[in-house]
């Protein structure tokens, strides 16, 4: 386990390398200037010069690039060019809301998904079964930005039930916090939930059937034991792994639903300074993603030989 | 011809039709008001409350000095006050300045400075502090810059009198020292001193205004709050930036939304008082809501600048063949749709800006005719190599405005492309002319012909505009001395653009904002002032 563990760590390494590399080139092989947005449109030529030649745009892109690297490693992403402040504190700044709208939705998620996915099996030849699949393909193909509109019309203006816009840090109080969350947190959540239920299900009707389940059932063990303790928890293996992926999927559903709910998290935070080419945050944004994306990646396949024993021997 | 004189006779219809228009509105206004006795009650000032404004972009700095971005000015304007400022009827007003005078020969002027003026820091403006904000706005404020050529010396005489010398005769200073644009805000001299050519930080935000800066979380929110020991002038009927300003909230918040929608929302629903921007396409939804009100304003206008640094355009004969072609009327139409939202005026200047407005001069403005642009461009180099049209698609206005021209174009033989860019990019391929023919863009409103962005010459922004004649319009524009003599030269510089076509106006524009009906009284002028107003409940 141990050698499996440090086997995984070490392989970040290189991916991390691979998405810096790209994230800059990207990023600077982009048009559009800092320089020229800072100044605007009357500016002349030579004040355009003298700015870039202070925000070191100036030098080659390689130096630029090699300058940028080395001091990641000393935890240092750079620092905004249109605040000035050090990119790792203006992402910290934005991580809160963003983090509060994830764990929100995967708790709807998860509180939805699970419980209907094992009722569903638990009544699997009824008219539920066709019922369930059909709601869950609408749930995972709705368009989230059409379904937030709807939504906040329906609950937020025509029955003002919940705030259509805003976020409310939680140390400002835990129920105002929640309830400005409710609304994006489902919308995020409905496609998921959509999702995850349809694989844990799928997963359990495959187990249901097996010769271990039959043996357990023809020893007279209780349905309903049957379904939790030797369904469920073969068919969670598969499903964890896609409750990993959704879980970094839901980093990029938060740019959207952060623009449209106006929330200030690090989807705003990375548009915002795409708009701006403030290069230092959209680089440190995207390796921040990117660096979530890989350890959450790294917590499913420790987890999954966590459940499964038999991989860790591969 | 006939064509020219039919137009000309429209437009005098609309121009007429939109006066009754306003006439009627005033006066039904009026009539309400006095009939109603609830509507009355209403009128009275509440004192307190939090004012929540929806407000469109995140400015990058608050410190008005240093940056001519609107959005840093309508935060700044409430934060920081200058020597003079706009009245409502755009005329030079003093502010913190008591008074001023003229010396004989046009070069001395001394400003006396009202007393007790309170900053937020509890300190009272002195000669010392107007000295380095001066001192400061000469270097970056890019109105200041260019007075600082003019300048020769700030001295201060006593505590609260200052004297400028200039070194040679500069009429246009005093609008320099009131432009709202990158403005001469007067600030505490250690402040000034210390912030030096760097845009203000936080700490260093403080003003002399009826709100003070309280706490800006980049991308969320700019909280200002009532600013108690204010030192309010007395004049009531000034309105603009000056005259008696009353803080009436506790707290204003400008909070950064993006999306019409989410305001119009939020505006329904209350968590918004205010939203800035909206698009002119959802007039009707918000005109038939019956809590919210639209504030319209005057906002500059669009202009379909030519690259003339380059064939074809560096042919004024092209360019003319390009007026002639363009049907500024149905571009305006298809553009701006309801018209109240726009306005069909060749002048350099908005008509609400008495001092700057002429209406010589601008004959060509309206002088559609496609035979007359075949002609000159049969006669003309041109030989249908493609004319790109440059446009920012973050704005619905010059994507639309493009794509009429280039339809109105063709029909007369130019051949056009359409080349739209996300804002950054297109900010940086501006720079060079050979990614462009033609750009469409706006400029906001202006407020000294020397602040016309369109027509600085050499630069991108003009298209490479090189003119004898505009120079030296603007030269004798610093030297003028009459009212008489600066409408002389206003109707001259008109004439000039008609004659060399630098850039072609297609038409005024007007800017949607909305506000709760819980905000009786709003001043509609030039952005968004949140003094001499209040909430009613």
């Amino acid at each position: 386990m141990l050698q499996y563990t440090v086997r995984r760590l070490v392989s970040i390494i290189p991916v991390m390398l691979i998405v810096s590399v790209i994230v800059f080139l990207i990023v600077h092989l982009t048009p559009g200037n800092p320089a020229y947005l800072i100044l605007g449109e009357d500016s002349s030529p030579e004040a355009i010069e003298q700015l870039e030649a202070q925000l070191g745009l100036d030098k080659p892109m390689v130096m630029q690039f090699f300058d940028w690297i080395k001091n990641i490693f000393t935890g240092d992403l750079g620092q905004s060019i249109y605040s000035s402040e050090p990119v790792t504190q203006v992402i910290m700044e934005r991580v809160g809301p963003t983090f509060s709208l994830m764990m929100m939705s995967m708790a709807l998620t998860l509180l939805i998904a699970i419980p209907t996915a094992i009722f569903v099996v638990w009544r699997r030849n009824t008219v539920l079964d066709p019922l369930f699949t059909s709601a869950s393909l609408v749930g995972a193909s709705i368009p989230e930005f059409w379904f937030a509109m709807l939504l906040v019309l329906g609950l937020g203006v025509a029955i003002p039930i919940f705030p259509v816009a805003g976020y409310v840090p939680i140390a400002e109080g835990f129920f105002t916090w929640f309830y400005h969350l409710i609304l994006p947190a489902f919308v995020l959540a409905a496609v998921e939930i959509g999702l995850i239920a349809r694989m844990l299900r799928d997963g359990m009707l495959e187990a249901v059937n097996q010769d271990y389940t039959k043996t357990a059932r023809a020893k007279g063990v209780k349905e309903s034991i049957v379904l939790m303790k030797h369904v469920f928890s073969n068919a969670l293996i598969p499903t964890t792994t896609v409750i990993g992926v959704t879980v970094a999927g839901l980093l990029g559903g938060t740019v959207i639903i952060e623009t449209i709910f106006t929330i200030p998290g690090i989807g705003q935070l990375l548009i915002d300074s795409i708009h701006r080419r403030d290069y230092p945050v959209i680089q440190g944004v995207v390796l921040f993603i990117a660096a979530i994306y890989v350890v959450i990646n790294l917590l499913v396949d420790l987890l999954y030989a966590f459940l499964d024993p038999r991989i860790r021997y591969d | 011809m006939q064509n020219k004189k039919i137009h000309q006779l429209l437009f005098a219809l609309l121009l007429t039709l939109f006066l009754i228009g306003c006439g009627n509105q005033s006066a039904t206004e009026s009539e309400g008001n006095g009939e109603d006795g609830s509507e009355q009650q209403a009128l009275e000032p509440v004192q307190g409350g939090t004012l929540n404004v929806a407000f469109s972009s995140d400015p990058d700095t608050i410190d008005w000095m240093s940056t001519g971005a609107t959005a840093t000015r309508d935060v700044g304007w409430h934060i920081f006050e200058t020597l003079f400022a706009l009245d409502k009827d755009y005329q030079a007003k003093p502010m913190i300045a008591e008074d001023y005078t003229v010396s004989d020969d046009q070069k001395v002027y001394t400003i006396t400075l009202r007393e007790g003026v309170n900053f937020h820091d509890g300190t009272t403006v002195t000669a010392e502090d107007v000295i380095a904000s001066i001192d400061r706005w000469r270097t970056v404020s890019s109105v200041g810059t260019v007075a600082n050529e003019y300048i020769e010396s700030v001295k201060e005489i006593d505590e609260r009198t200052i004297e400028i010398t200039l070194n040679q005769v500069y009429n246009a200073f005093m609008s320099d020292l009131t432009a709202p644009k990158s403005a001469l805000i007067i600030i505490p001299k250690e402040i000034a001193e210390e912030a030096g050519e760097t845009p203000l930080v936080a700490e260093q935000l403080i003003g002399t205004g009826p709100y003070q800066f309280e706490n800006w979380e980049r991308g969320n929110e700019i909280v200002l709050t009532r600013f108690e020991d204010y030192s309010a002038r007395e004049e009531e009927g000034w309105g603009g930036l000056t005259g008696k300003k009353v803080a009436y909230f506790d707290e204003i918040k400008f909070l950064i939304v993006k999306d019409p929608q989410v305001m119009i929302n939020g505006l329904k629903t209350g968590i918004y008082d205010y939203a800035q921007s909206i698009p002119q396409d959802l007039y009707e939804v918000v005109e038939s809501d019956p809590s919210i009100d639209p504030v319209t304003y005057i906002n500059g206008y669009s202009v379909a600048t030519p690259d003339k640094s380059e064939a074809p355009f560096d042919d004024l004969n092209v360019r003319k063949a390009l007026n002639y072609a363009l049907d500024k009327e149905v571009i305006a139409e298809a553009t701006y749709g309801n018209s109240d939202f726009y306005q069909l005026d060749g002048a350099l200047f908005d008509p609400e800006q008495t001092e700057l407005y002429s209406d010589q001069g601008t004959d060509d403005y309206l002088a559609y005719d496609k035979e007359k642009a075949k002609e000159l461009l049969e006669a003309s180099d041109y030989n249908g190599e493609p004319i790109e049209i440059m446009f920012s698609n973050d704005s619905e206005t010059y994507k639309r405005i493009s794509q009429v021209m280039k339809q109105q174009m063709e029909e007369v033989g130019f051949t056009v492309e359409l080349v739209p860019y996300e804002w950054a990019t297109y900010l940086e391929k501006w720079a060079d002319p050979a990614n462009w023919d033609i750009v469409v863009v706006g400029w906001s409103t202006r407020f000294s012909p020397s602040e016309l962005g369109m027509l600085i010459m050499d630069t991108q922004s003009s298209g490479w505009y090189n003119s004898e004649r505009w120079g030296s319009l603007l030269d004798s524009w610093g030297v003028a001395e009459s009212a008489e003599e600066r409408q002389e030269i206003l109707a001259e510089m008109n004439q000039t653009v008609n004659d060399e076509l630098p850039f072609l106006k297609i038409a005024n524009e007007t800017k949607l904002d909305i506000k709760s009906d819980k905000i009786p009284e709003y001043d509609n002028w030039v952005g968004q002032r949140f003094w001499n107003t209040w909430k009613s409940e």
